[in-house]
């Protein structure tokens, strides 16, 4: 299959992967010839993101001379973004609505995301009071003209706001999916009157039926859109400055890569970029180890995030939220609705702090000791024992060689901690008492993982799970136990993976517009001219990057019973009839919910067209050498989950393995950035191409 | 800890692994539940809840989402039924069922299903869960049924299943009752579903831990819960505490009908008593004892531990006394269905007689309820009929520390229409949706804000719809020197009804729903003015009502002037 795939006919050219984090800023350079890779990490500049990445970029040019002016183009995902949104730092928006709808952000759906707490609060709007303001002009559900737009009002506002000091607004009128006549109205007076004003339509945003998910979306993206196109043009010409002249593209949070003037006028897009690059990397790997059906998992310091593969495709929200009240309560956030990779946080990680909580029950998360002060065993100021501090009293992670040796980890000051806090207060053994705090953590993230898939309609067993970042490995045997699942996937370099998945990324981009009709009152004719209008729509955007490459065009209907509040996204490429969309509708119907109704009218809500350029890439790794023998393992004493006790575990170093070697559990497997741990029952294949695969044999307790 | 853990054979952490187990099992359940039903009620306004109990009907977990209502009468139905079909009779394949208000959760569209567990022919527990179904036949709610006959089909506790075959009868008694039969059959379907995901995940839990039966751990549950629970009740002083509430309703022949309540604090017990509560009417206001009893346990673990997982351990240490006869405890065959209009004051009366002892721990009045729910039924012009439900929520009370959330739904858990969506079902246009200035009640801590919503009827054919709201006479009242919300009302072509009821529009009719506001909380004049400044500049009070109930702040409010719009916050200042 690898060979397979074609091979980039350039000599020497590059493609630079950049992933702004929180505290490190990732680049991949990826030598298109030879599927090899080069890894480079820097501080983040905070202030100017910028900065770092020029800085990490001229590096890499020093190191491999040349690469800057081969290099095709730079790949980046950012979170300035959402750091914008959850530090409220956007810029000063307004927001203009529909006469009497101007509290639609304020409303939110008005339901409670806890029963039972009645000192709940919920996220503070965008956008307050004083500047979510109202217009005459009215739209009906049919996208007929109720109301004509009062524009001598509308220039009057205008130049009100204007003169508050306001850079951007959002304008958000009632039906706008259905008829965005006003709404480009007031885009037109604006670009007339106010040529500095930054305007975002609903009805380009979002064009989908649903005030609240429509408006909360729309005015995101005007509040963070000023930030984003000067920061463009800064990145550019600073990588320009180091040699990098060619393109610069952006990571969605949808998966796909796009141009900057898109990422510009649409920046909501941009808001979860950088977690997907994980979900996408996972899914290639996926793809060259053959397996379609994989529960994806990182576990990094803080959280744990957890995406699914499903019949080789990575699922895609319209539901995501951002800035929740309560980190891990679903509906305490602020909703964007446009298409997310669809994955969810865990709070769960190396840094989750253990404690007895109010009850006396062992708590582990989702309060968390971060980088500062870290875990105990950090030696950093850490007081509170953490998941980390567990693993290595449970010799799963070994004081001399965490982090490749270069950071050496207080095995007794962890001990004494987790003795003193959790041991002594359940009657537990330090030992016991690490292994509850380890079984805990495993046990929540299996649960949330159980969730996840079951609000899918998916069941763990049938899949494999993918595990990397810094924490995934060591937990996954143990996971996939409570889930079910006999085989994982360990990438080589897990600590990395997340910033390759950005080089993988296709050009891609979803459009969709709410039509809310019933199936009987709708020709194909009228769809068709939808369908084909989006197309084109989202093919332009796809153009932009790769000029006339082939496309690849997925439309995707939303449907339900009329009346029915949620809907089935039904596939509609290749679509002849109505008929056949509803005959689809029922048959997708009956597979998720055991049953269709004949004698129902059927509707449809929203149509999705999705139009990608898929990227010729070569075997993306670092192979294992395929000759040769294992070499001896040292051993070491780690505990064991089944029998309760410590036994003898083998250790190998990830860069000593052999390729086609099979290696019983109870192993371990380290490299300079993550742990594998396979208990009892597991065994360990070695696949030349460049990952581990586990197979569990035994998974009863 | 020590004291449970001496008393059972699994370990501390074990058994904390497992009832996080248990827990997420009642979770899939949910969620299948959710994915597989029909019901635009089960799967927007989450009205279902789903149980597991061990193999003596005991409760060990329930969904997180869920209804009060359900989850809280669950407990009990389980017990019936294994009264009418003890444990020792069933085989694998039996399923049961009712929706008898007496013996369920209190009105006919609320069914329970309970699959018995069983792992190698031994019986490991129960899976039993509740959803509110579309239609159950009689005269569609009806607000003016005077008998529960009117109200649907009971169906007595009875086997749906026997030994995995179906009971056909009972399909097709079902089926020929109901309106949208299909639909009501396929949710039937959707319960049976989630049953069997979480019997599935259930016999694989004792296969991988080699588990027995769960009768250890459904003991530990509810012992340890119990002891939390009766911890937090010994934070209350002992005493009496008492509280008279009005129900935000009126009697057949307007009447005023109230709930009276007395809270005996003993240690770590509570009893509940509501001598003195009206009687019953010939109006379906009627509670029965276990949705009275469901809403009597959900304030007092909202108050005293609303973080810990629900299970019968909470109620334990409460015990009820409701006389029969009244309204909260209502004697067969009273009306029922629209229960909601009373049971919700429960929560009121109970907070209310908390407050005289711990203040920081309850909620003012909210304006929340009763439930407003608007259905209205005609054609459009092209003769397609319509149904469609039209939810939308007052304002929350107040809180000790905070102010009262704006616009959202209390004591159960609905998400709002979207404006767009009603457009789009109906021939109706929404002309307003909006905030209501001065809604909230004043105090220390501010109600929250309600809103107003005008519907006009742009279609040519009449609309009927059935119109419930409340609070007409007298607004949520505030706690503690807080002042009341504002009143509710329903206006059509600006003429006020005076009740809920049955209206037609007609063409171009314009229907205007005024939502309740919340409660204040504590005395107006310990309220910061800075709080009262943000309520200005935000909109949430008007100049002219924040002199009038703030006086104390009056000179903070003329050195600021007139209203000038400034940099607001709506996020309530507290």
């Amino acid at each position: 299959m690898a060979d397979a795939m074609a091979r980039p006919s350039r000599q020497a050219a590059y493609r630079l992967g950049c992933d702004v984090g929180g505290t490190f800023t990732d680049f991949v350079l990826l030598d298109m010839a030879t599927g090899r890779y080069d890894v480079h990490k820097v501080l983040t500049s905070q202030d100017d993101p910028s900065l770092a990445i020029a800085e990490g970029a001229a590096e890499i040019d020093r190191r491999r001379p040349g690469a800057a002016a081969a290099t095709e183009y730079v790949i980046h995902g950012t979170t300035l973004v959402i750091n914008a949104i959850l530090k409220r730092q956007g810029a000063a928006t307004a927001i203009i609505t529909t006469r009497g709808f101007s509290d639609i952000l304020a409303f939110r759906r008005e339901h409670r995301y806890d029963i039972y707490d009645l000192d709940a609060d919920y996220p503070v709007p965008l956008i307050a009071k004083a500047h979510r303001r109202e217009v005459k002009e009215r739209v009906n559900a049919d996208g007929a003209i109720v109301t004509p737009l009062d524009e001598a009002e509308l220039e009057t506002l205008l130049a009100e706001l204007v003169e508050q000091g306001i850079e951007s607004i959002a304008v958000c009128f009632l039906h706008a999916y259905a008829n965005p006549t006003h709404e480009q109205r007031v885009a037109a007076i604006a670009a007339d009157k106010f040529p500095n004003l930054l305007v975002s339509l609903s009805s380009r945003v979002l064009p989908e039926i649903r005030e609240y998910e429509r408006t909360s979306t729309t005015a995101i993206n005007a509040y963070v859109r000023p930030l984003l196109g000067p920061y463009i043009d800064r990145l550019e010409s600073r990588l320009a400055e180091c040699g990098y002249a060619r393109q610069v593209y952006m990571m969605l949070s949808g998966g796909g890569v796009i141009a900057p003037k898109t990422a510009t006028e649409f920046p909501v897009r941009m808001v979860e970029s950088g977690p997907v690059g994980g979900a996408l990397a996972a899914a290639h790997l996926g793809k060259l180890a053959g397996i379609e059906d994989l529960i994806i998992f990182d576990i990094g310091g803080t959280t744990a995030k957890t995406t699914v593969l499903h019949e080789g495709r990575l699922g895609i929200t319209t539901t995501y939220e951002v800035d929740r009240v309560h980190r891990f309560k679903r509906g305490s956030g602020i909703p964007i609705a446009v298409p997310s990779v669809d994955l969810i946080e865990i709070g769960t990680g190396g840094g989750s702090i253990a404690a007895i909580n109010e009850l006396g029950l062992l708590q582990v998360g989702p309060q968390s000791a971060e980088s500062e002060p870290g875990p105990v065993c950090y030696r950093l100021g850490g007081d509170q024992p953490t998941v980390t501090d567990a693993n290595l009293l449970l010799g799963y992670l070994d004081s001399e060689f965490f982090l490749g040796g270069t950071m050496a980890l207080d095995a007794p000051g962890a001990e004494a901690c987790i003795a003193a806090q959790i041991g002594e207060v359940l009657g537990l053994s330090s030992v016991e008492a690490a292994f509850a705090i380890h079984d805990v953590a495993n046990e929540n993230m299996a649960a949330s993982i159980r969730m996840f898939m079951a609000e899918k309609g998916l069941g763990p067993s049938q899949t494999a799970l993918a595990a990397f970042g810094g924490g995934g490995p060591l937990h996954a045997d143990e996971i996939a136990r409570k889930l079910g699942v006999r085989r994982m996937l360990i990438p080589r370099a897990a600590g990395v993976f997340a910033a390759l998945g950005f080089l993988v990324a296709p050009v891609a981009y979803q459009v969709s517009r709410s039509y809310v009709t019933e199936l009987d009152t709708v020709s194909m004719k009228e769809l068709e001219c939808i369908l084909v209008e989006l197309d084109q729509q989202a093919a332009d955007q796809v153009r932009d990057v790769v000029g006339d490459a082939p496309l690849t065009y997925q439309r995707e209907i939303d449907v339900c019973y009329s009346g029915q509040g949620s809907t089935v996204r039904i596939e509609a490429n290749g679509l002849a009839s109505i008929d056949e969309l509803k005959r689809r509708f029922a048959e997708d119907y009956a597979r998720l919910y055991g049953q269709s109704y004949d004698d129902l009218p059927v509707q449809m809500v929203t149509i999705r067209v999705t139009v990608s350029s898929a990227q010729e890439l070569p075997d993306i790794g670092l192979p294992f050498v395929e000759e040769g023998d294992l070499p001896v393992p040292r051993w070491r004493p780690a505990f064991a989950p089944g029998s309760r006790q410590f036994s003898d575990y083998a250790v190998y170093e990830m860069g000593q393995l052999v390729g086609g070697a099979e290696i019983e559990g109870p192993v371990i497997v380290e490299d300079s950035s993550s742990t594998l741990i396979a208990h009892q029952g597991s065994r360990v294949f070695v696949d030349p191409r460049g990952w581990l695969e586990v197979e569990i044999e035994d998974a009863a307790r | 800890m020590n004291q449970v853990k001496s008393d059972h054979d699994l370990g501390s952490i074990d058994f904390q692994i497992l009832w996080t187990r248990i827990i997420s099992i009642a979770d899939e359940m949910a969620i299948t539940l959710v994915r597989t039903a029909f019901s635009h009620v089960v799967r927007e306004n989450q009205d279902y809840g789903c149980g597991i109990y061990d193999a003596d009907g005991r409760m060990m977990a329930q969904s997180t989402q869920c209804t009060p209502g359900h989850i809280g009468a669950m407990p009990i139905v389980v017990q019936d039924m294994l009264e009418k079909y003890p444990a020792d009779s069933l085989v694998p394949g039996d399923v049961l069922i009712t929706n008898d208000p007496w013996l369920g959760a209190g009105h006919t569209p609320d069914i329970f299903i309970t699959t018995p567990v069983f792992s190698d022919g031994k019986l490991l527990g129960f899976a039993c869960n509740c959803a509110h179904h579309i239609d159950i036949g009689g005269r569609m709610g009806a607000p003016d049924a005077r008998q529960v006959y009117e109200e649907g089909i009971i169906i007595p506790i009875s086997k749906l299943y026997q030994a995995g075959q179906a009971n056909d009868g009972l399909f097709e008694l079902i089926h020929r009752n109901v309106r949208m039969p299909e639909k009501v059959i396929g949710d039937l379907r959707a319960q049976l579903a989630a049953n069997d995901v979480a019997a599935q995940r259930l016999v694989a839990l004792v296969q991988e831990r080699r588990l027995q039966d769960f009768t250890d751990l459904a003991s530990m549950i509810n012992a340890f819960t119990e002891d939390a629970m009766r911890k937090a009740i010994g934070q209350i002083p002992d005493g009496k505490y008492g509280a008279t509430v009005a129900i935000p309703d009126v009697g057949e022949d307007g009447d005023e009908l109230s709930i009276k309540v007395e809270l005996t604090v003993s240690g770590g017990d509570i009893e509940v008593d509501f001598s003195g509560t009206s009687p019953q009417v010939n109006l379906p206001l009627n509670c029965v004892y276990n949705i009275t009893y469901a809403y009597t346990i959900f304030p007092l673990k909202c108050a005293l531990h609303p973080h810990i997982p629900n299970n019968e351990g909470c109620a334990r240490p409460i015990q009820l006394k409701v006389p029969v006869g009244s309204i909260l405890n209502a004697e067969f065959p009273a009306a029922c269905m629209w229960r909601t209009s009373s049971v919700y004051s429960c929560t009121e009366a109970i907070f209310e007689a908390l407050a005289q002892a711990i203040p920081e721990k309850i909620m003012a009045p909210s304006g929340s309820y009763p439930l407003w729910l608007s259905i209205f039924r005609g054609e459009h012009d092209d003769g397609r009929s319509f149904v469609a439900h039209f939810n939308a929520q007052g304002g929350q009370g107040a809180r000790y520390a905070k102010d009262g959330v704006s616009t959202t739904v209390f004591p159960p858990n609905v998400m709002n229409t979207p404006v767009e969506m009603f457009e789009a079902e109906t021939p109706m246009l929404c002309e307003q949706k909006a905030l209501i200035p001065d809604s909230g009640g004043a105090g220390r801590h501010r109600g929250g804000s309600a809103q107003r919503v005008v519907l006009r009827n742009t279609g040519q054919a009449p609309i009927v719809g059935s119109v419930v709201g409340g609070r007409f006479e007298q607004g949520a009242k505030g706690l503690a020197g807080g002042r009341a919300g504002s009143k509710g009302a329903i206006h059509v072509n600006g003429t006020r009804l005076p009740r809920s009821e049955q209206v037609v529009l007609h063409s171009d009719d314009r229907l205007e729903l005024t939502y309740p506001g919340g409660g204040g909380f504590g005395e107006p004049a310990e309220r910061n003015v800075e709080a009262i400044l943000g309520d200005l500049d935000a909109g949430v009070i008007t100049a002219e009502k924040a002199s009038q109930d703030y006086p104390s702040a009056q000179e903070a409010l003329s050195r600021r002037g007139r209203l000038s719009p400034g940099p607001g916050d709506d996020h309530e200042p507290t």
